[in-house]
C-alpha cells in the first residue's frame, strides 16, 4: 500500500518536474548537442540547469557553461564528455558516470585538441577524471575530482596528460583516484593541487622542464613520484603521511637537474627516495631549505646514487635521518655547499664559537641502522628500548661503531626557518585539550574518589544504618 | 606512621558491615591501599618522573619545526612509547611486588588476615587500589602531555592518543598482575623487588635482544619471530599501539608486514588480548597461591 502511494507520488514529481524547469530535469545529452549544432564558433552556451544523460562530443570551439547546475551523466557507459576541437572551454559543470571497464580508458573529459580550458567542474564517479591527449596548452583550473570506488591501483587517473606541452594545471583537488600523471609533456605549470587518498600525488613520466609549486599531497601511497624526467623544480610543496607501500614524499628515479627547495616533507614512510638519481654524468640534483621531518627514513639512496647537493634543510626527527636502501654508504653526495650543511635533531655536537655552524662534523653511525639494512626482521624492533640499548653499546664500544653513512662537515646549529605557502585549515588544538582536562579531572576523582577520608565515613555511617 | 593509620582503619573496617559483602571489603581494602600509597614517596616519584619525561620527549620532538608540528604526532608517539615501556613496567612491577611482601615484613598480613575477609578480598582489594594509583599516576602524565600536544601539535591524532593511553593502562594493570605474583610468592620485600628488577630487565632488554640475536643466528622466519615476539607483553602493548596509529605494522618491516597481512583487522584485538591474558592469567595465579598458602 504505502509503496504504492510512493511510487505514485515520485512519478508525479518526475512529470511535474520538467515543466517546473528545476535542477532535478532529466534529458538526454542530445539537447546540449542541438544547442553547440546551432551554435557558431566562439559562442558561448549557458546549459540550463538538468541532468543530461549520454555521451557528447563537443567538435566545435564553444564556451560550455554550466553554471554549477548541468549535470553529465555518462550513465556508466564510455567517456562522457570528448572534446575535438581546440579553444573549447568548459566550466561549472558536474560530470558523472563514466565506463568503469578500463579498455577504452572511460574518462569524465577527454581532449584531443590544444587550447582547452576545464574550469571549475566537478566530476565524480569516473574510471579517468580529466584526460589529455596530444593536447597542448590547455588549463585545467580548480576542478574537483573523485574516481570511482574501487581498489586503488584499479582507478583510473583524476588527470591524465599524455604528450602535451605547455599546460597549466593549477587548483585542482583531486581524492580518491589513482595518479595526476603526465606523461611525455614538457614546459608545465602545476600549482596549488591538493591529491588525497590516492595512489602518487603527482607522477611525472618522461616529463621535462616543468616547475610544480604550492602543491599539497597527502594520505597517498606516494607524494611526487618522478621518473625519468629532468630539469624539474619542486617549491613549496608539502608531502605529508605518504605511508602506501611505497610510501615516499618525493621518490626520484633516473632524473636529471632536479631543484628541490622550500618544500615540507612530514610524517611520510620515507622523505625523500633516491634511486639512480641524478644518472647522467655532470648533473645533480640540489635539495635547498626542505623541511623533512617525522618521517620514518628521511633520505633513503639507493647505494649507487651520487652527486646530490644537500644544503640548509632541516632533517628533524626522523626515525632514520639518512639510510641506503641495502648495504652502502651516501658519502658519493654532498651534504654542505659554500659552508652550509644541514640542520640534524639528532645532532650532538655543539657550537662554541656561535658561528651558527656546529663545530664538529655530523657523522650518523647508527649500529642498529646497519643491522637493518642486513636484517630487515630486525625493523620489528624500532621504537623499543632494545633498539636504544643497541645504539648505546656501539656508543661505548667503538670497534663495534659501523662507518657513517654519511658526513655533513658544518651541520647547522639551529634549524632553518622554512616558511610554506600552503596554509593549514585551522587545526584547532582544542579537542586535544579537551583530553588533556579530560585525563586530569580522571586522575583527581580517582583521588577525590578513592583517596578522602570522608566518604570512606559516610559509607560507614551509611553501611551501619 | 602509615601503620599506625592503617591500624586504625582496620578497625573501623572490622566493625564495618561493609566488610560482610565480598566487593565491600574489597573495596575497602582497595581505598586503604590507594591511600597509603598515594601518601608514599614511589608514587610521587614515579609520577613526577613520568610527566616530566612525557612533556620532555613532546615537547622536544615537536621542536624546529613551526607550523608544521602538527604532522609531528606519530613520532612524538613513537618517543613516548620508547618512554611508556621503560618507566611503566617498572612502576607496576616495583608496586606489585612491595604489595604482599611488604605487608608480610612488616608483620601487617597478619593483621589483615584477621579481619573478617578472605585472602582473595585482600588480595584482589590490593590490587585495586594500586590499579588505582597507577591509572591516577598515568593519567596526571598523559594529561599535562596532550596539553603540550594541543599547544604545539594542535588536535590532530586525539583517538590515537586515547587509545595510547588505554593500551598503556592495560600495560600496566598486566604488570601490576605480574608483579603481585612475585609478591605472593616471595617472603621478603627485597627478594621481591630484586625479582621484580630481573623481570622487567627480561621483558625491556633480554627477551628482545635474545629474539634478535635468534632471529640473526637460526634465521628464523618472519611468522617465528612474530609468534615469539607476541609472548612478550611489551611487543603487544608496542605492536597494538602502532596498529592503532597506522591502521598497519608496516612500519615494523617484514615481520609487521605479514602479521597485517595474516590478521588483518583482528590483529588489534589478538595483541589487546595477549594483554588482557597476562593481565589474568598471573593475577588468578597469586590470588591462587595466596589462598592455598597456609603460610603468612
Amino acid at each position: 500500500m504505502r509503496p504504492a502511494i510512493l511510487a505514485i507520488l515520485i512519478g508525479l514529481l518526475a512529470a511535474v518536474a520538467p515543466v517546473a524547469g528545476g535542477a532535478t530535469q532529466r534529458a538526454s545529452v542530445s539537447v546540449v548537442a542541438d544547442l553547440i549544432e546551432r551554435a557558431a564558433p566562439g559562442d558561448e552556451i549557458r546549459v540550463p540547469p538538468g541532468v543530461y544523460e549520454g555521451n557528447l562530443v563537443i567538435s566545435k570551439p564553444i564556451v560550455l557553461d554550466g553554471n554549477g547546475a548541468a549535470v553529465f551523466d555518462g550513465l556508466g557507459k564510455a567517456t562522457v564528455i570528448e572534446v575535438i576541437a581546440d579553444g573549447v572551454t568548459i566550466r561549472g559543470c558536474t560530470i558523472r558516470g563514466s565506463g568503469e571497464d578500463v579498455t577504452g580508458e572511460p574518462s569524465a573529459i577527454r581532449v584531443t585538441a590544444a587550447n582547452a580550458t576545464i574550469d571549475s567542474n566537478t566530476i565524480e564517479d569516473a574510471l579517468f577524471g580529466i584526460d589529455l591527449q596530444e593536447a597542448p596548452n590547455a588549463v585545467i583550473r580548480n576542478n574537483t575530482i573523485t574516481s570511482k570506488d574501487l581498489d586503488a591501483g584499479r582507478r583510473g587517473d583524476g588527470i591524465r596528460l599524455w604528450w602535451s606541452h605547455g599546460c597549466t594545471v593549477e587548483g585542482n583537488t583531486i581524492r580518491g583516484s589513482r595518479d595526476m600523471v603526465f606523461w611525455y609533456s614538457e614546459d608545465l605549470r602545476i600549482t596549488r593541487n591538493t591529491v588525497a587518498d590516492s595512489r602518487y600525488g603527482l607522477h611525472f613520466m618522461y616529463s621535462h622542464n616543468t616547475v610544480l609549486e604550492g602543491n599539497d599531497l597527502y594520505d597517498n601511497s606516494v607524494g611526487i613520484y618522478l621518473m625519468y624526467s629532468n630539469g624539474i623544480t619542486l617549491r613549496g610543496n608539502r608531502m605529508r603521511n605518504n605511508r602506501g607501500a611505497s610510501g615516499y614524499g618525493i621518490g626520484l628515479k633516473d632524473c636529471d637537474d632536479i631543484t628541490i627547495t622550500g618544500n615540507a616533507l612530514l610524517a611520510n614512510r620515507v622523505g625523500v627516495y633516491l634511486d639512480n638519481s641524478p644518472s647522467s654524468i655532470g648533473s645533480t640534483g640540489l635539495f635547498e631549505s626542505n623541511m623533512i621531518a617525522f618521517n620514518e627514513v628521511g633520505l633513503l639512496a639507493t647505494p649507487n646514487t651520487h652527486d646530490n647537493v644537500f644544503t640548509r634543510n632541516a632533517f628533524i626527527e626522523n626515525e632514520q635521518p639518512a639510510a641506503t636502501h641495502g648495504r652502502g654508504r651516501l658519502v658519493s653526495n654532498t651534504f654542505a655547499r659554500d659552508g652550509a650543511g644541514n640542520y640534524w635533531s639528532d645532532y650532538a655536537g655543539f657550537d662554541l664559537d656561535g658561528d651558527g655552524f656546529g663545530d664538529v662534523a655530523y657523522e650518523p653511525r647508527s649500529l642498529f641502522g646497519a643491522m637493518l639494512a642486513n636484517e630487515p626482521n630486525l625493523r620489528l624492533f624500532v621504537h623499543s628500548p632494545a633498539q636504544q640499548a643497541i645504539e648505546f653499546t656501539a656508543r661505548a664500544l667503538p670497534e663495534l661503531r659501523p662507518e657513517p653513512t654519511l658526513v655533513d662537515s658544518s651541520p647547522l646549529a639551529l634549524p632553518p626557518t622554512i616558511e610554506l605557502a600552503i596554509v593549514d585549515s585551522g587545526i584547532g588544538g582544542a579537542r586535544m585539550g579537551v583530553l588533556a582536562v579530560a585525563l586530569l579531572s580522571a586522575a583527581f576523582g580517582l583521588v577525590a574518589a578513592m583517596g578522602s577520608d570522608r566518604r570512606l565515613t559516610a559509607q560507614h555511617t551509611g553501611g551501619g544504618a | 606512621m602509615t601503620t599506625l593509620a592503617a591500624t586504625a582503619e582496620l578497625n573501623s573496617i572490622e566493625s564495618s558491615a561493609l566488610a560482610r559483602s565480598f566487593t565491600g571489603g574489597m573495596i575497602s581494602f582497595a581505598r586503604r591501599e590507594f591511600r597509603d600509597a598515594i601518601a608514599s614517596k614511589w608514587f610521587v616519584l614515579y609520577t613526577l618522573a613520568f610527566t616530566v619525561l612525557a612533556v620532555g620527549v613532546s615537547f622536544l620532538s615537536l621542536s624546529g619545526v613551526g607550523s608544521q608540528g602538527f604532522a609531528g604526532f606519530g613520532r612524538t608517539a613513537a618517543g613516548l612509547l620508547n618512554l611508556i615501556m621503560l618507566v611503566v613496567p617498572l612502576m607496576a612491577l616495583t608496586a606489585g611486588a612491595g604489595s604482599i611482601a611488604g605487608e608480610r615484613e612488616r608483620g601487617t598480613l597478619l593483621y589483615l588476615l584477621a579481619q573478617p575477609v578472605s585472602r582473595t578480598q585482600v588480595l584482589l582489594g590490593k590490587y585495586l587500589g594500586l590499579a588505582g594509583t597507577l591509572v591516577c599516576s598515568l593519567c596526571i602524565g598523559f594529561g599535562v602531555s596532550a596539553g603540550v600536544l594541543a599547544w604545539k601539535a594542535g588536535g590532530v591524532g586525539v583517538g590515537a592518543y586515547a587509545m595510547l593511553v588505554a593500551f598503556t593502562v592495560l600495560l600496566a594493570l598486566a604488570m601490576l598482575s605480574v608483579g603481585m605474583l612475585i609478591s605472593v610468592v616471595s617472603r621478603k620485600t627485597t627478594v621481591a623487588t630484586g625479582l621484580a628488577l630481573f623481570i622487567w630487565l627480561s621483558l625491556v632488554f633480554v627477551s628482545d635482544l635474545g629474539l634478535m640475536a635468534s632471529s640473526i643466528l637460526f634465521k628464523l622466519r618472519v611468522q617465528e619471530v612474530f609468534g615469539l615476539a607476541l609472548l612478550n607483553p611489551l611487543q603487544a602493548f608496542k605492536m597494538a599501539v602502532i596498529v592503532n596509529m597506522n591502521a598497519s605494522l608496516d612500519v615494523l618491516g617484514p615481520v609487521g608486514a605479514y602479521a597485517s597481512l595474516t590478521f588483518g583487522g583482528s590483529l588489534a584485538w589478538i595483541l589487546a588480548s595477549t594483554l588482557v591474558l597476562w593481565m589474568v592469567v598471573p593475577l588468578g595465579l597469586a590470588t591462587l597461591l595466596f589462598a592455598r598458602r597456609g603460610t603468612v
